[in-house]
């Protein structure tokens, strides 16, 4: 039976839509009894929670997009829901069945405004507790929130809305952290957040008894932004996002244009950015690497990744001018041809890393020190990670197989031979384990891809302005560190009308309550280095 | 017994490893430094790309003229406003009206590097070099004009 | 073996003749007092000059193991004068007092610090008669100034009326008392050995054969968990927990600023020169030369060679070696350091004085 037959029987009232994606939109009232049913059908279950994705549809209502994937068969699905109520916007709460919804949902209610029933947390994620309306919302006022350079006091208690017998309304106050809590603050000024992320924990003498991340201090309003700017112009926000998956983010935005506006790329473009995504993995692997190895105190380690890091930057930035901010992928292939010793360059790459991925392992994967600081820390089952939406390298580490690359192919990766690196222990030493090994297995990749890239022109002319059919379009990728979705609404405009980046960063961040409660505060710093989050990706 | 032979061993092995890791880092320890110095180097290993961005130039040739024909796409492509361009109405030889550049200003330090303006620019006046030591103390000293003085268009 | 030859280079005479000298001049009182003077001018003056020439050398040697140059722009091609004005800039800065801190207690924690370093410092046996503090319990006496440190860093941490401050001393509290006790083993192996607790003895032991080679395997293994130990005594990586700065940004001194935070910083360098001149006097012959056994001619070139030079180059080589040690490890975490102290190194140095008495009675050592 078809999933969408499977759902009209359960919601007679569903519709399709007709252009883009498929989106299934249900009522609301009928929503939750949906998403239960979904989330544990026996056979297909929809145990995984890509994204949910606020929305402002104007004059229809307030509401959201919720991206499903099955974790058996990868049947991906996209439902959507909303309320006409602008002033009292309330949607059921699906964080009880994905753990994930959790902080999606929060990010929702901060965004437009949307109040989620039974969800035990309705706090603001990236916006200040005091700001006032909600900006994402097509009628936000942009005057409404001058620079406010009070300082932010955060409240220990938080509201859950619910609903009474009598179809009423009522809310109830929850406690963040008790008076009595030992509580520490980490960041966000702090040597090993990896950036202004801020972690409030609670403490048991060294013991951690709850972490509550507090994100947005480099929330930008990528998304916000995005809405006044062309297609193209968007192409300049994905690089500024994970700053370690420049290549991947953009791709992933180049192909839903393309995808959406029905351009075919060359196969030389497809050769060159799947390449280049490898390098990016590995580029970001190494980073991890250094920063794992700084975490735990050893700083001599931390340099042995940034040398061959350097290697990698010096062969992007003479292909791509940047060495950070690569600029490379456009609508339509890449930005030049690359160099003619870019191929000779990376082999000799590999061949270097290689010989010294020994050294690497020497001083700190045998490291007795470091073994037995890793080993079980931190354990995240499969279940766990499914339900958090812990992508990436991650989610491997806990035996979830989630590579984007091996279920949706995208790029060359269809014509390329390798395996996804999986381990089941879900501790601090297997995510480490995840990325060294993957280093080894981009090498394979980029060997054979290097030698046969074929002829051809990198970029197809695209017409000067781009629009896309009305519908919603979405393309994944796997980033360095998890799966990267761009998700468009296009209401035929030049501009999107929505443009959402799922964030690989957030529920890693979201996982550390998780993987950190009962560990020690040493085991925090290990804990959130394996996780691997790149904060501008989380506040966007 | 088990337990004790396991704490031996535990000893030996963790002993062991500590030993790879200093022989590791002594290794590394008689390599050669990596690193570099920077302003030392200017003239001798420093090697900056052809590609990367440093700023904005516009190309000029030997008889002071550029190909910007004052269009302002490169302006309405910018996502930040860091481009300006000033034009003005001219009248040419056979009287035909015709929109000439006065002033091409540009804002380093507003800019992304994103180089949009360069592929918007039909007739690729406008081109990023890798010259990179940009930096000032003055904010105001980042608005550059780029048109060089008394520049005019070429034919 | 030149036996006399050593006593050219005793100090023990020209300090008596000038004490003599002093005293046809003045009452002994009064040239006791200016001696006293002279010597703490110049115990604080070698203090800071070690602890600039440790720090420069810790840079040089942490860049070196990194793949990097290290400091290299002040005073000329090898940035000599870095840490010279490191030190010029700390003096200069603000002495900040928190408002809800122990003010009292916060400004003695520093000077407790480095007032047990100051005193352990003093013991260090720089030549045959070169030593400062000569008393004939002197190693217990190192022990117990040493542990005056402790109390300073609790304090700073208590009073300093912060989260970090607070875990960082707690952490350190626990792991300097828990590695005292390996200390205090390896050290009794060591007099046992000597025969003697006096420095000046120990040292003068040691005369026909390093303390090292006389106690073969036993005295190697007492070395190396007193290396082990000491660092851990030092703060020093990988058992820096109590100022990692990865969780506690910077453990117990994150409030201090100033000299204060100086003093810090002098006596963790310090202390890891007084672990590995204690090691040093232990194990290396403290001022000793170098002998082989029967090479005449060998021993006779390396007596040449003052004791101070033996001395301070034995205790720079243990001082590479640490540092050796903190720039490859990442470090502990507090219940592995414990672990570490009470299930691996308390029972080994046990056993080592169980040895050392089984050999010294049967006379196996050397």
């Amino acid at each position: 039976m078809n999933i969408q037959e499977k759902i009209a029987q359960l919601v007679p009232g569903m519709t399709v839509a007709e252009q883009g994606e498929a989106v299934i939109t249900v009522p609301a009232d009928s929503f939750r009894k949906l998403a239960e049913a979904l989330r544990y059908d026996k056979d297909e279950p929809m145990d995984y929670l890509r994204d949910i994705v606020g929305m402002d549809w104007g004059e229809d209502g307030l509401g959201a997009l919720y991206y499903l994937e099955s974790s058996k068969t990868y049947t991906r699905i996209i439902l959507k829901t909303l309320t006409a109520d602008r002033e009292n916007a309330f949607l059921p709460s699906v964080s009880d069945l994905w753990k994930t919804a959790e902080i999606k949902e929060r990010e929702a209610y901060d965004f437009f405004g949307i109040r989620f029933l039974n969800h035990p947390d309705m706090r603001r994620i990236f916006l200040r507790e005091d700001w006032k309306g909600y900006p994402m919302r097509k009628d936000y006022d942009m005057s409404s929130n001058p620079l406010n350079m009070e300082n932010e006091e955060n409240a220990d208690t938080t509201d859950e809305y619910y609903l009474n017998p009598d179809g009423t309304i009522a809310d109830q106050k929850n406690i963040v952290f008790d008076e009595k809590d030992f509580v520490i603050n980490i960041g966000p000024q702090h040597p090993s957040t990896h950036g202004v992320l801020r972690m409030r924990a609670s403490l048991d003498g060294e013991t951690i008894c709850k972490i509550d991340p507090i994100c947005g201090y480099i929330h930008r309003g990528v998304e916000k932004i995005s809405e006044s700017l062309t297609y193209p112009q968007t192409l300049a926000m994905t690089d500024r996002l994970d700053y370690l998956s420049a290549h991947q983010n953009r791709h992933a935005l180049c192909m839903c244009i393309e995808k959406a506006a029905g351009i075919e790329i060359s196969e030389r473009a497809q050769y060159i950015r799947t390449i280049m995504d490898e390098l990016q993995r590995i580029d970001s692997h190494l980073l991890f690497y250094s920063c794992v190895v700084m975490d735990m105190g050893g700083l001599t380690p931390f340099f042995y990744g940034f040398r061959e890091r350097e290697m990698i930057l010096d062969i992007m930035e003479e292909t791509t001018g940047g060495r950070l901010i690569q600029n490379y992928n456009m609508i339509g292939g890449v930005q030049a041809d690359i160099q003619p010793d870019f191929q000779r360059k990376v082999k000799e790459f590999i061949k270097h890393m290689r010989s010294v991925i020994k050294d690497y392992h020497d001083i700190f994967t045998g490291n007795v020190i470091a073994r037995t600081r890793m080993e079980g820390v931190g354990v995240l089952t499969k279940e766990q990670v499914i339900s958090l939406g812990a992508t990436g390298g991650t989610g491997r580490a806990s035996g979830w197989s989630n590579d984007v690359r091996k279920h949706h192919p995208y790029g060359v990766y269809d014509k390329v031979d390798f395996k996804e690196i999986l381990y089941t222990e879900g501790d601090c030493f297997a995510r480490y384990m995840i990325r060294m090994d993957e280093i080894m297995e981009s090498c394979n990749i980029l060997e054979q891809l290097i030698d046969n890239i074929p002829e051809g022109e990198y970029r197809v002319k695209t017409k000067p302005i781009i629009k896309l059919p009305e519908g919603n379009f979405s393309a994944s990728v796997e980033s360095s560190r998890g799966e990267f979705c761009v998700m468009i609404e296009s209401h035929g405009d030049k501009t999107p009308y929505r443009l959402h980046y799922r964030s690989t960063g957030l529920p890693l961040v979201h996982s550390m309550d998780t993987a950190c409660r009962g560990n020690k505060i040493a085991d925090l710093i290990a804990i959130g280095a394996t996780l691997d989050y790149v904060v501008p990706d989380i506040d966007r | 017994m088990s337990n004790f032979s396991e704490y031996i061993k535990g000893y030996t092995s963790g002993i062991k490893s500590l030993l790879i890791g200093m022989r590791t880092s002594m290794k590394v320890f008689c390599q050669k430094n990596v690193t570099e110095q920077y302003p030392e180097n200017r003239h001798t290993t420093l090697h900056i790309p052809e590609r990367h961005r440093g700023r904005l130039v516009m190309i000029h040739d030997a008889e002071n003229h550029h190909h910007c024909i004052a269009c302002g796409l490169c302006q309405m492509a910018c996502p930040n406003g860091t481009i300006k361009v000033v034009s003005e109405m001219q009248e040419d030889e056979e009287g035909k009206k015709k929109k000439v550049l006065v002033k091409y200003e540009y804002n380093l330090g507003s800019c992304m590097f994103c180089q949009l303006c360069t592929n918007a620019c039909p007739h690729n006046a406008i081109e990023f070099v890798n010259d990179f030591e940009n930096a000032v103390f003055e904010k105001e000293k980042l608005v550059m004009t780029l048109n060089h003085e008394g520049s005019t268009l070429a034919k | 073996m030149n036996q006399s030859f050593l006593d050219y280079y005793n100090l023990q005479p020209l300090f008596m003749a000038i004490h003599s000298a002093l005293c046809s001049i003045m009452p002994e009182g009064l040239a006791i007092f200016l001696e006293g003077l002279v010597v703490a001018v110049l115990i604080l003056i070698m203090y800071a000059v070690l602890a600039i020439i440790l720090i420069y050398m810790e840079r040089k040697v942490c860049a070196k193991f990194q793949c990097r140059i290290g400091p290299n722009r002040v005073g000329g091609k090898g940035g000599l004068l870095q840490v010279p004005a490191d030190v010029l800039k700390i003096l200069t800065k603000e002495i900040i007092e928190l408002k809800n801190s122990d003010h009292f207690l916060y400004a003695l924690a520093p000077f407790l610090v480095i007032m047990a370093s100051i005193l352990t410092f003093s013991c260090l046996p720089w030549n045959k008669g070169g030593e400062i503090l000569h008393m004939n319990i002197g190693i217990f006496f190192v022990l117990a100034a040493s542990s005056i440190g402790v109390l300073g860093i609790l304090l700073a941490g208590w009073s300093s009326n912060s989260k970090y401050t607070i875990i960082g001393a707690v952490r350190s509290g626990a792991m300097i008392i828990s590695y005292e006790l390996s200390i205090g083993l390896t050290v009794l192996t060591m007099v046992m050995m000597s025969g003697t607790m006096d420095i000046q003895q120990i040292v003068a032991s040691q005369a026909d054969g390093w303390n090292i080679f006389k106690g073969h395997i036993v005295a190697i293994a007492a070395f190396i968990i007193f290396l082990i130990a000491g660092n851990a005594e030092a703060n020093r990586g990988p058992f820096d927990l109590a100022e990692a700065e990865q969780e506690l940004t910077a453990g117990y001194h994150t409030e201090y600023s100033g000299m204060h935070f100086g003093f810090f910083y002098l006596a963790e360098y310090l202390n890891l020169f007084i672990t590995s001149g204690i090691a040093t006097t232990l194990f290396l012959g403290g001022w000793m030369p170098f002998h082989i056994a029967g090479l005449d001619g060998f021993n006779a070139v390396m007596d040449y060679i003052p004791g101070v030079i033996w001395f301070v180059g034995k205790t720079f080589f243990i001082v590479f070696l640490l540092m050796w040690i903190r720039w490859t490890f990442p470090r502990l975490r507090i219940d592995q350091v414990l672990t570490l102290e009470w299930k691996y190194l308390m029972p080994a140095s046990l056993l080592i004085l169980l040895l050392m008495t089984v050999c010294k009675v049967f006379g196996l050592v050397f």
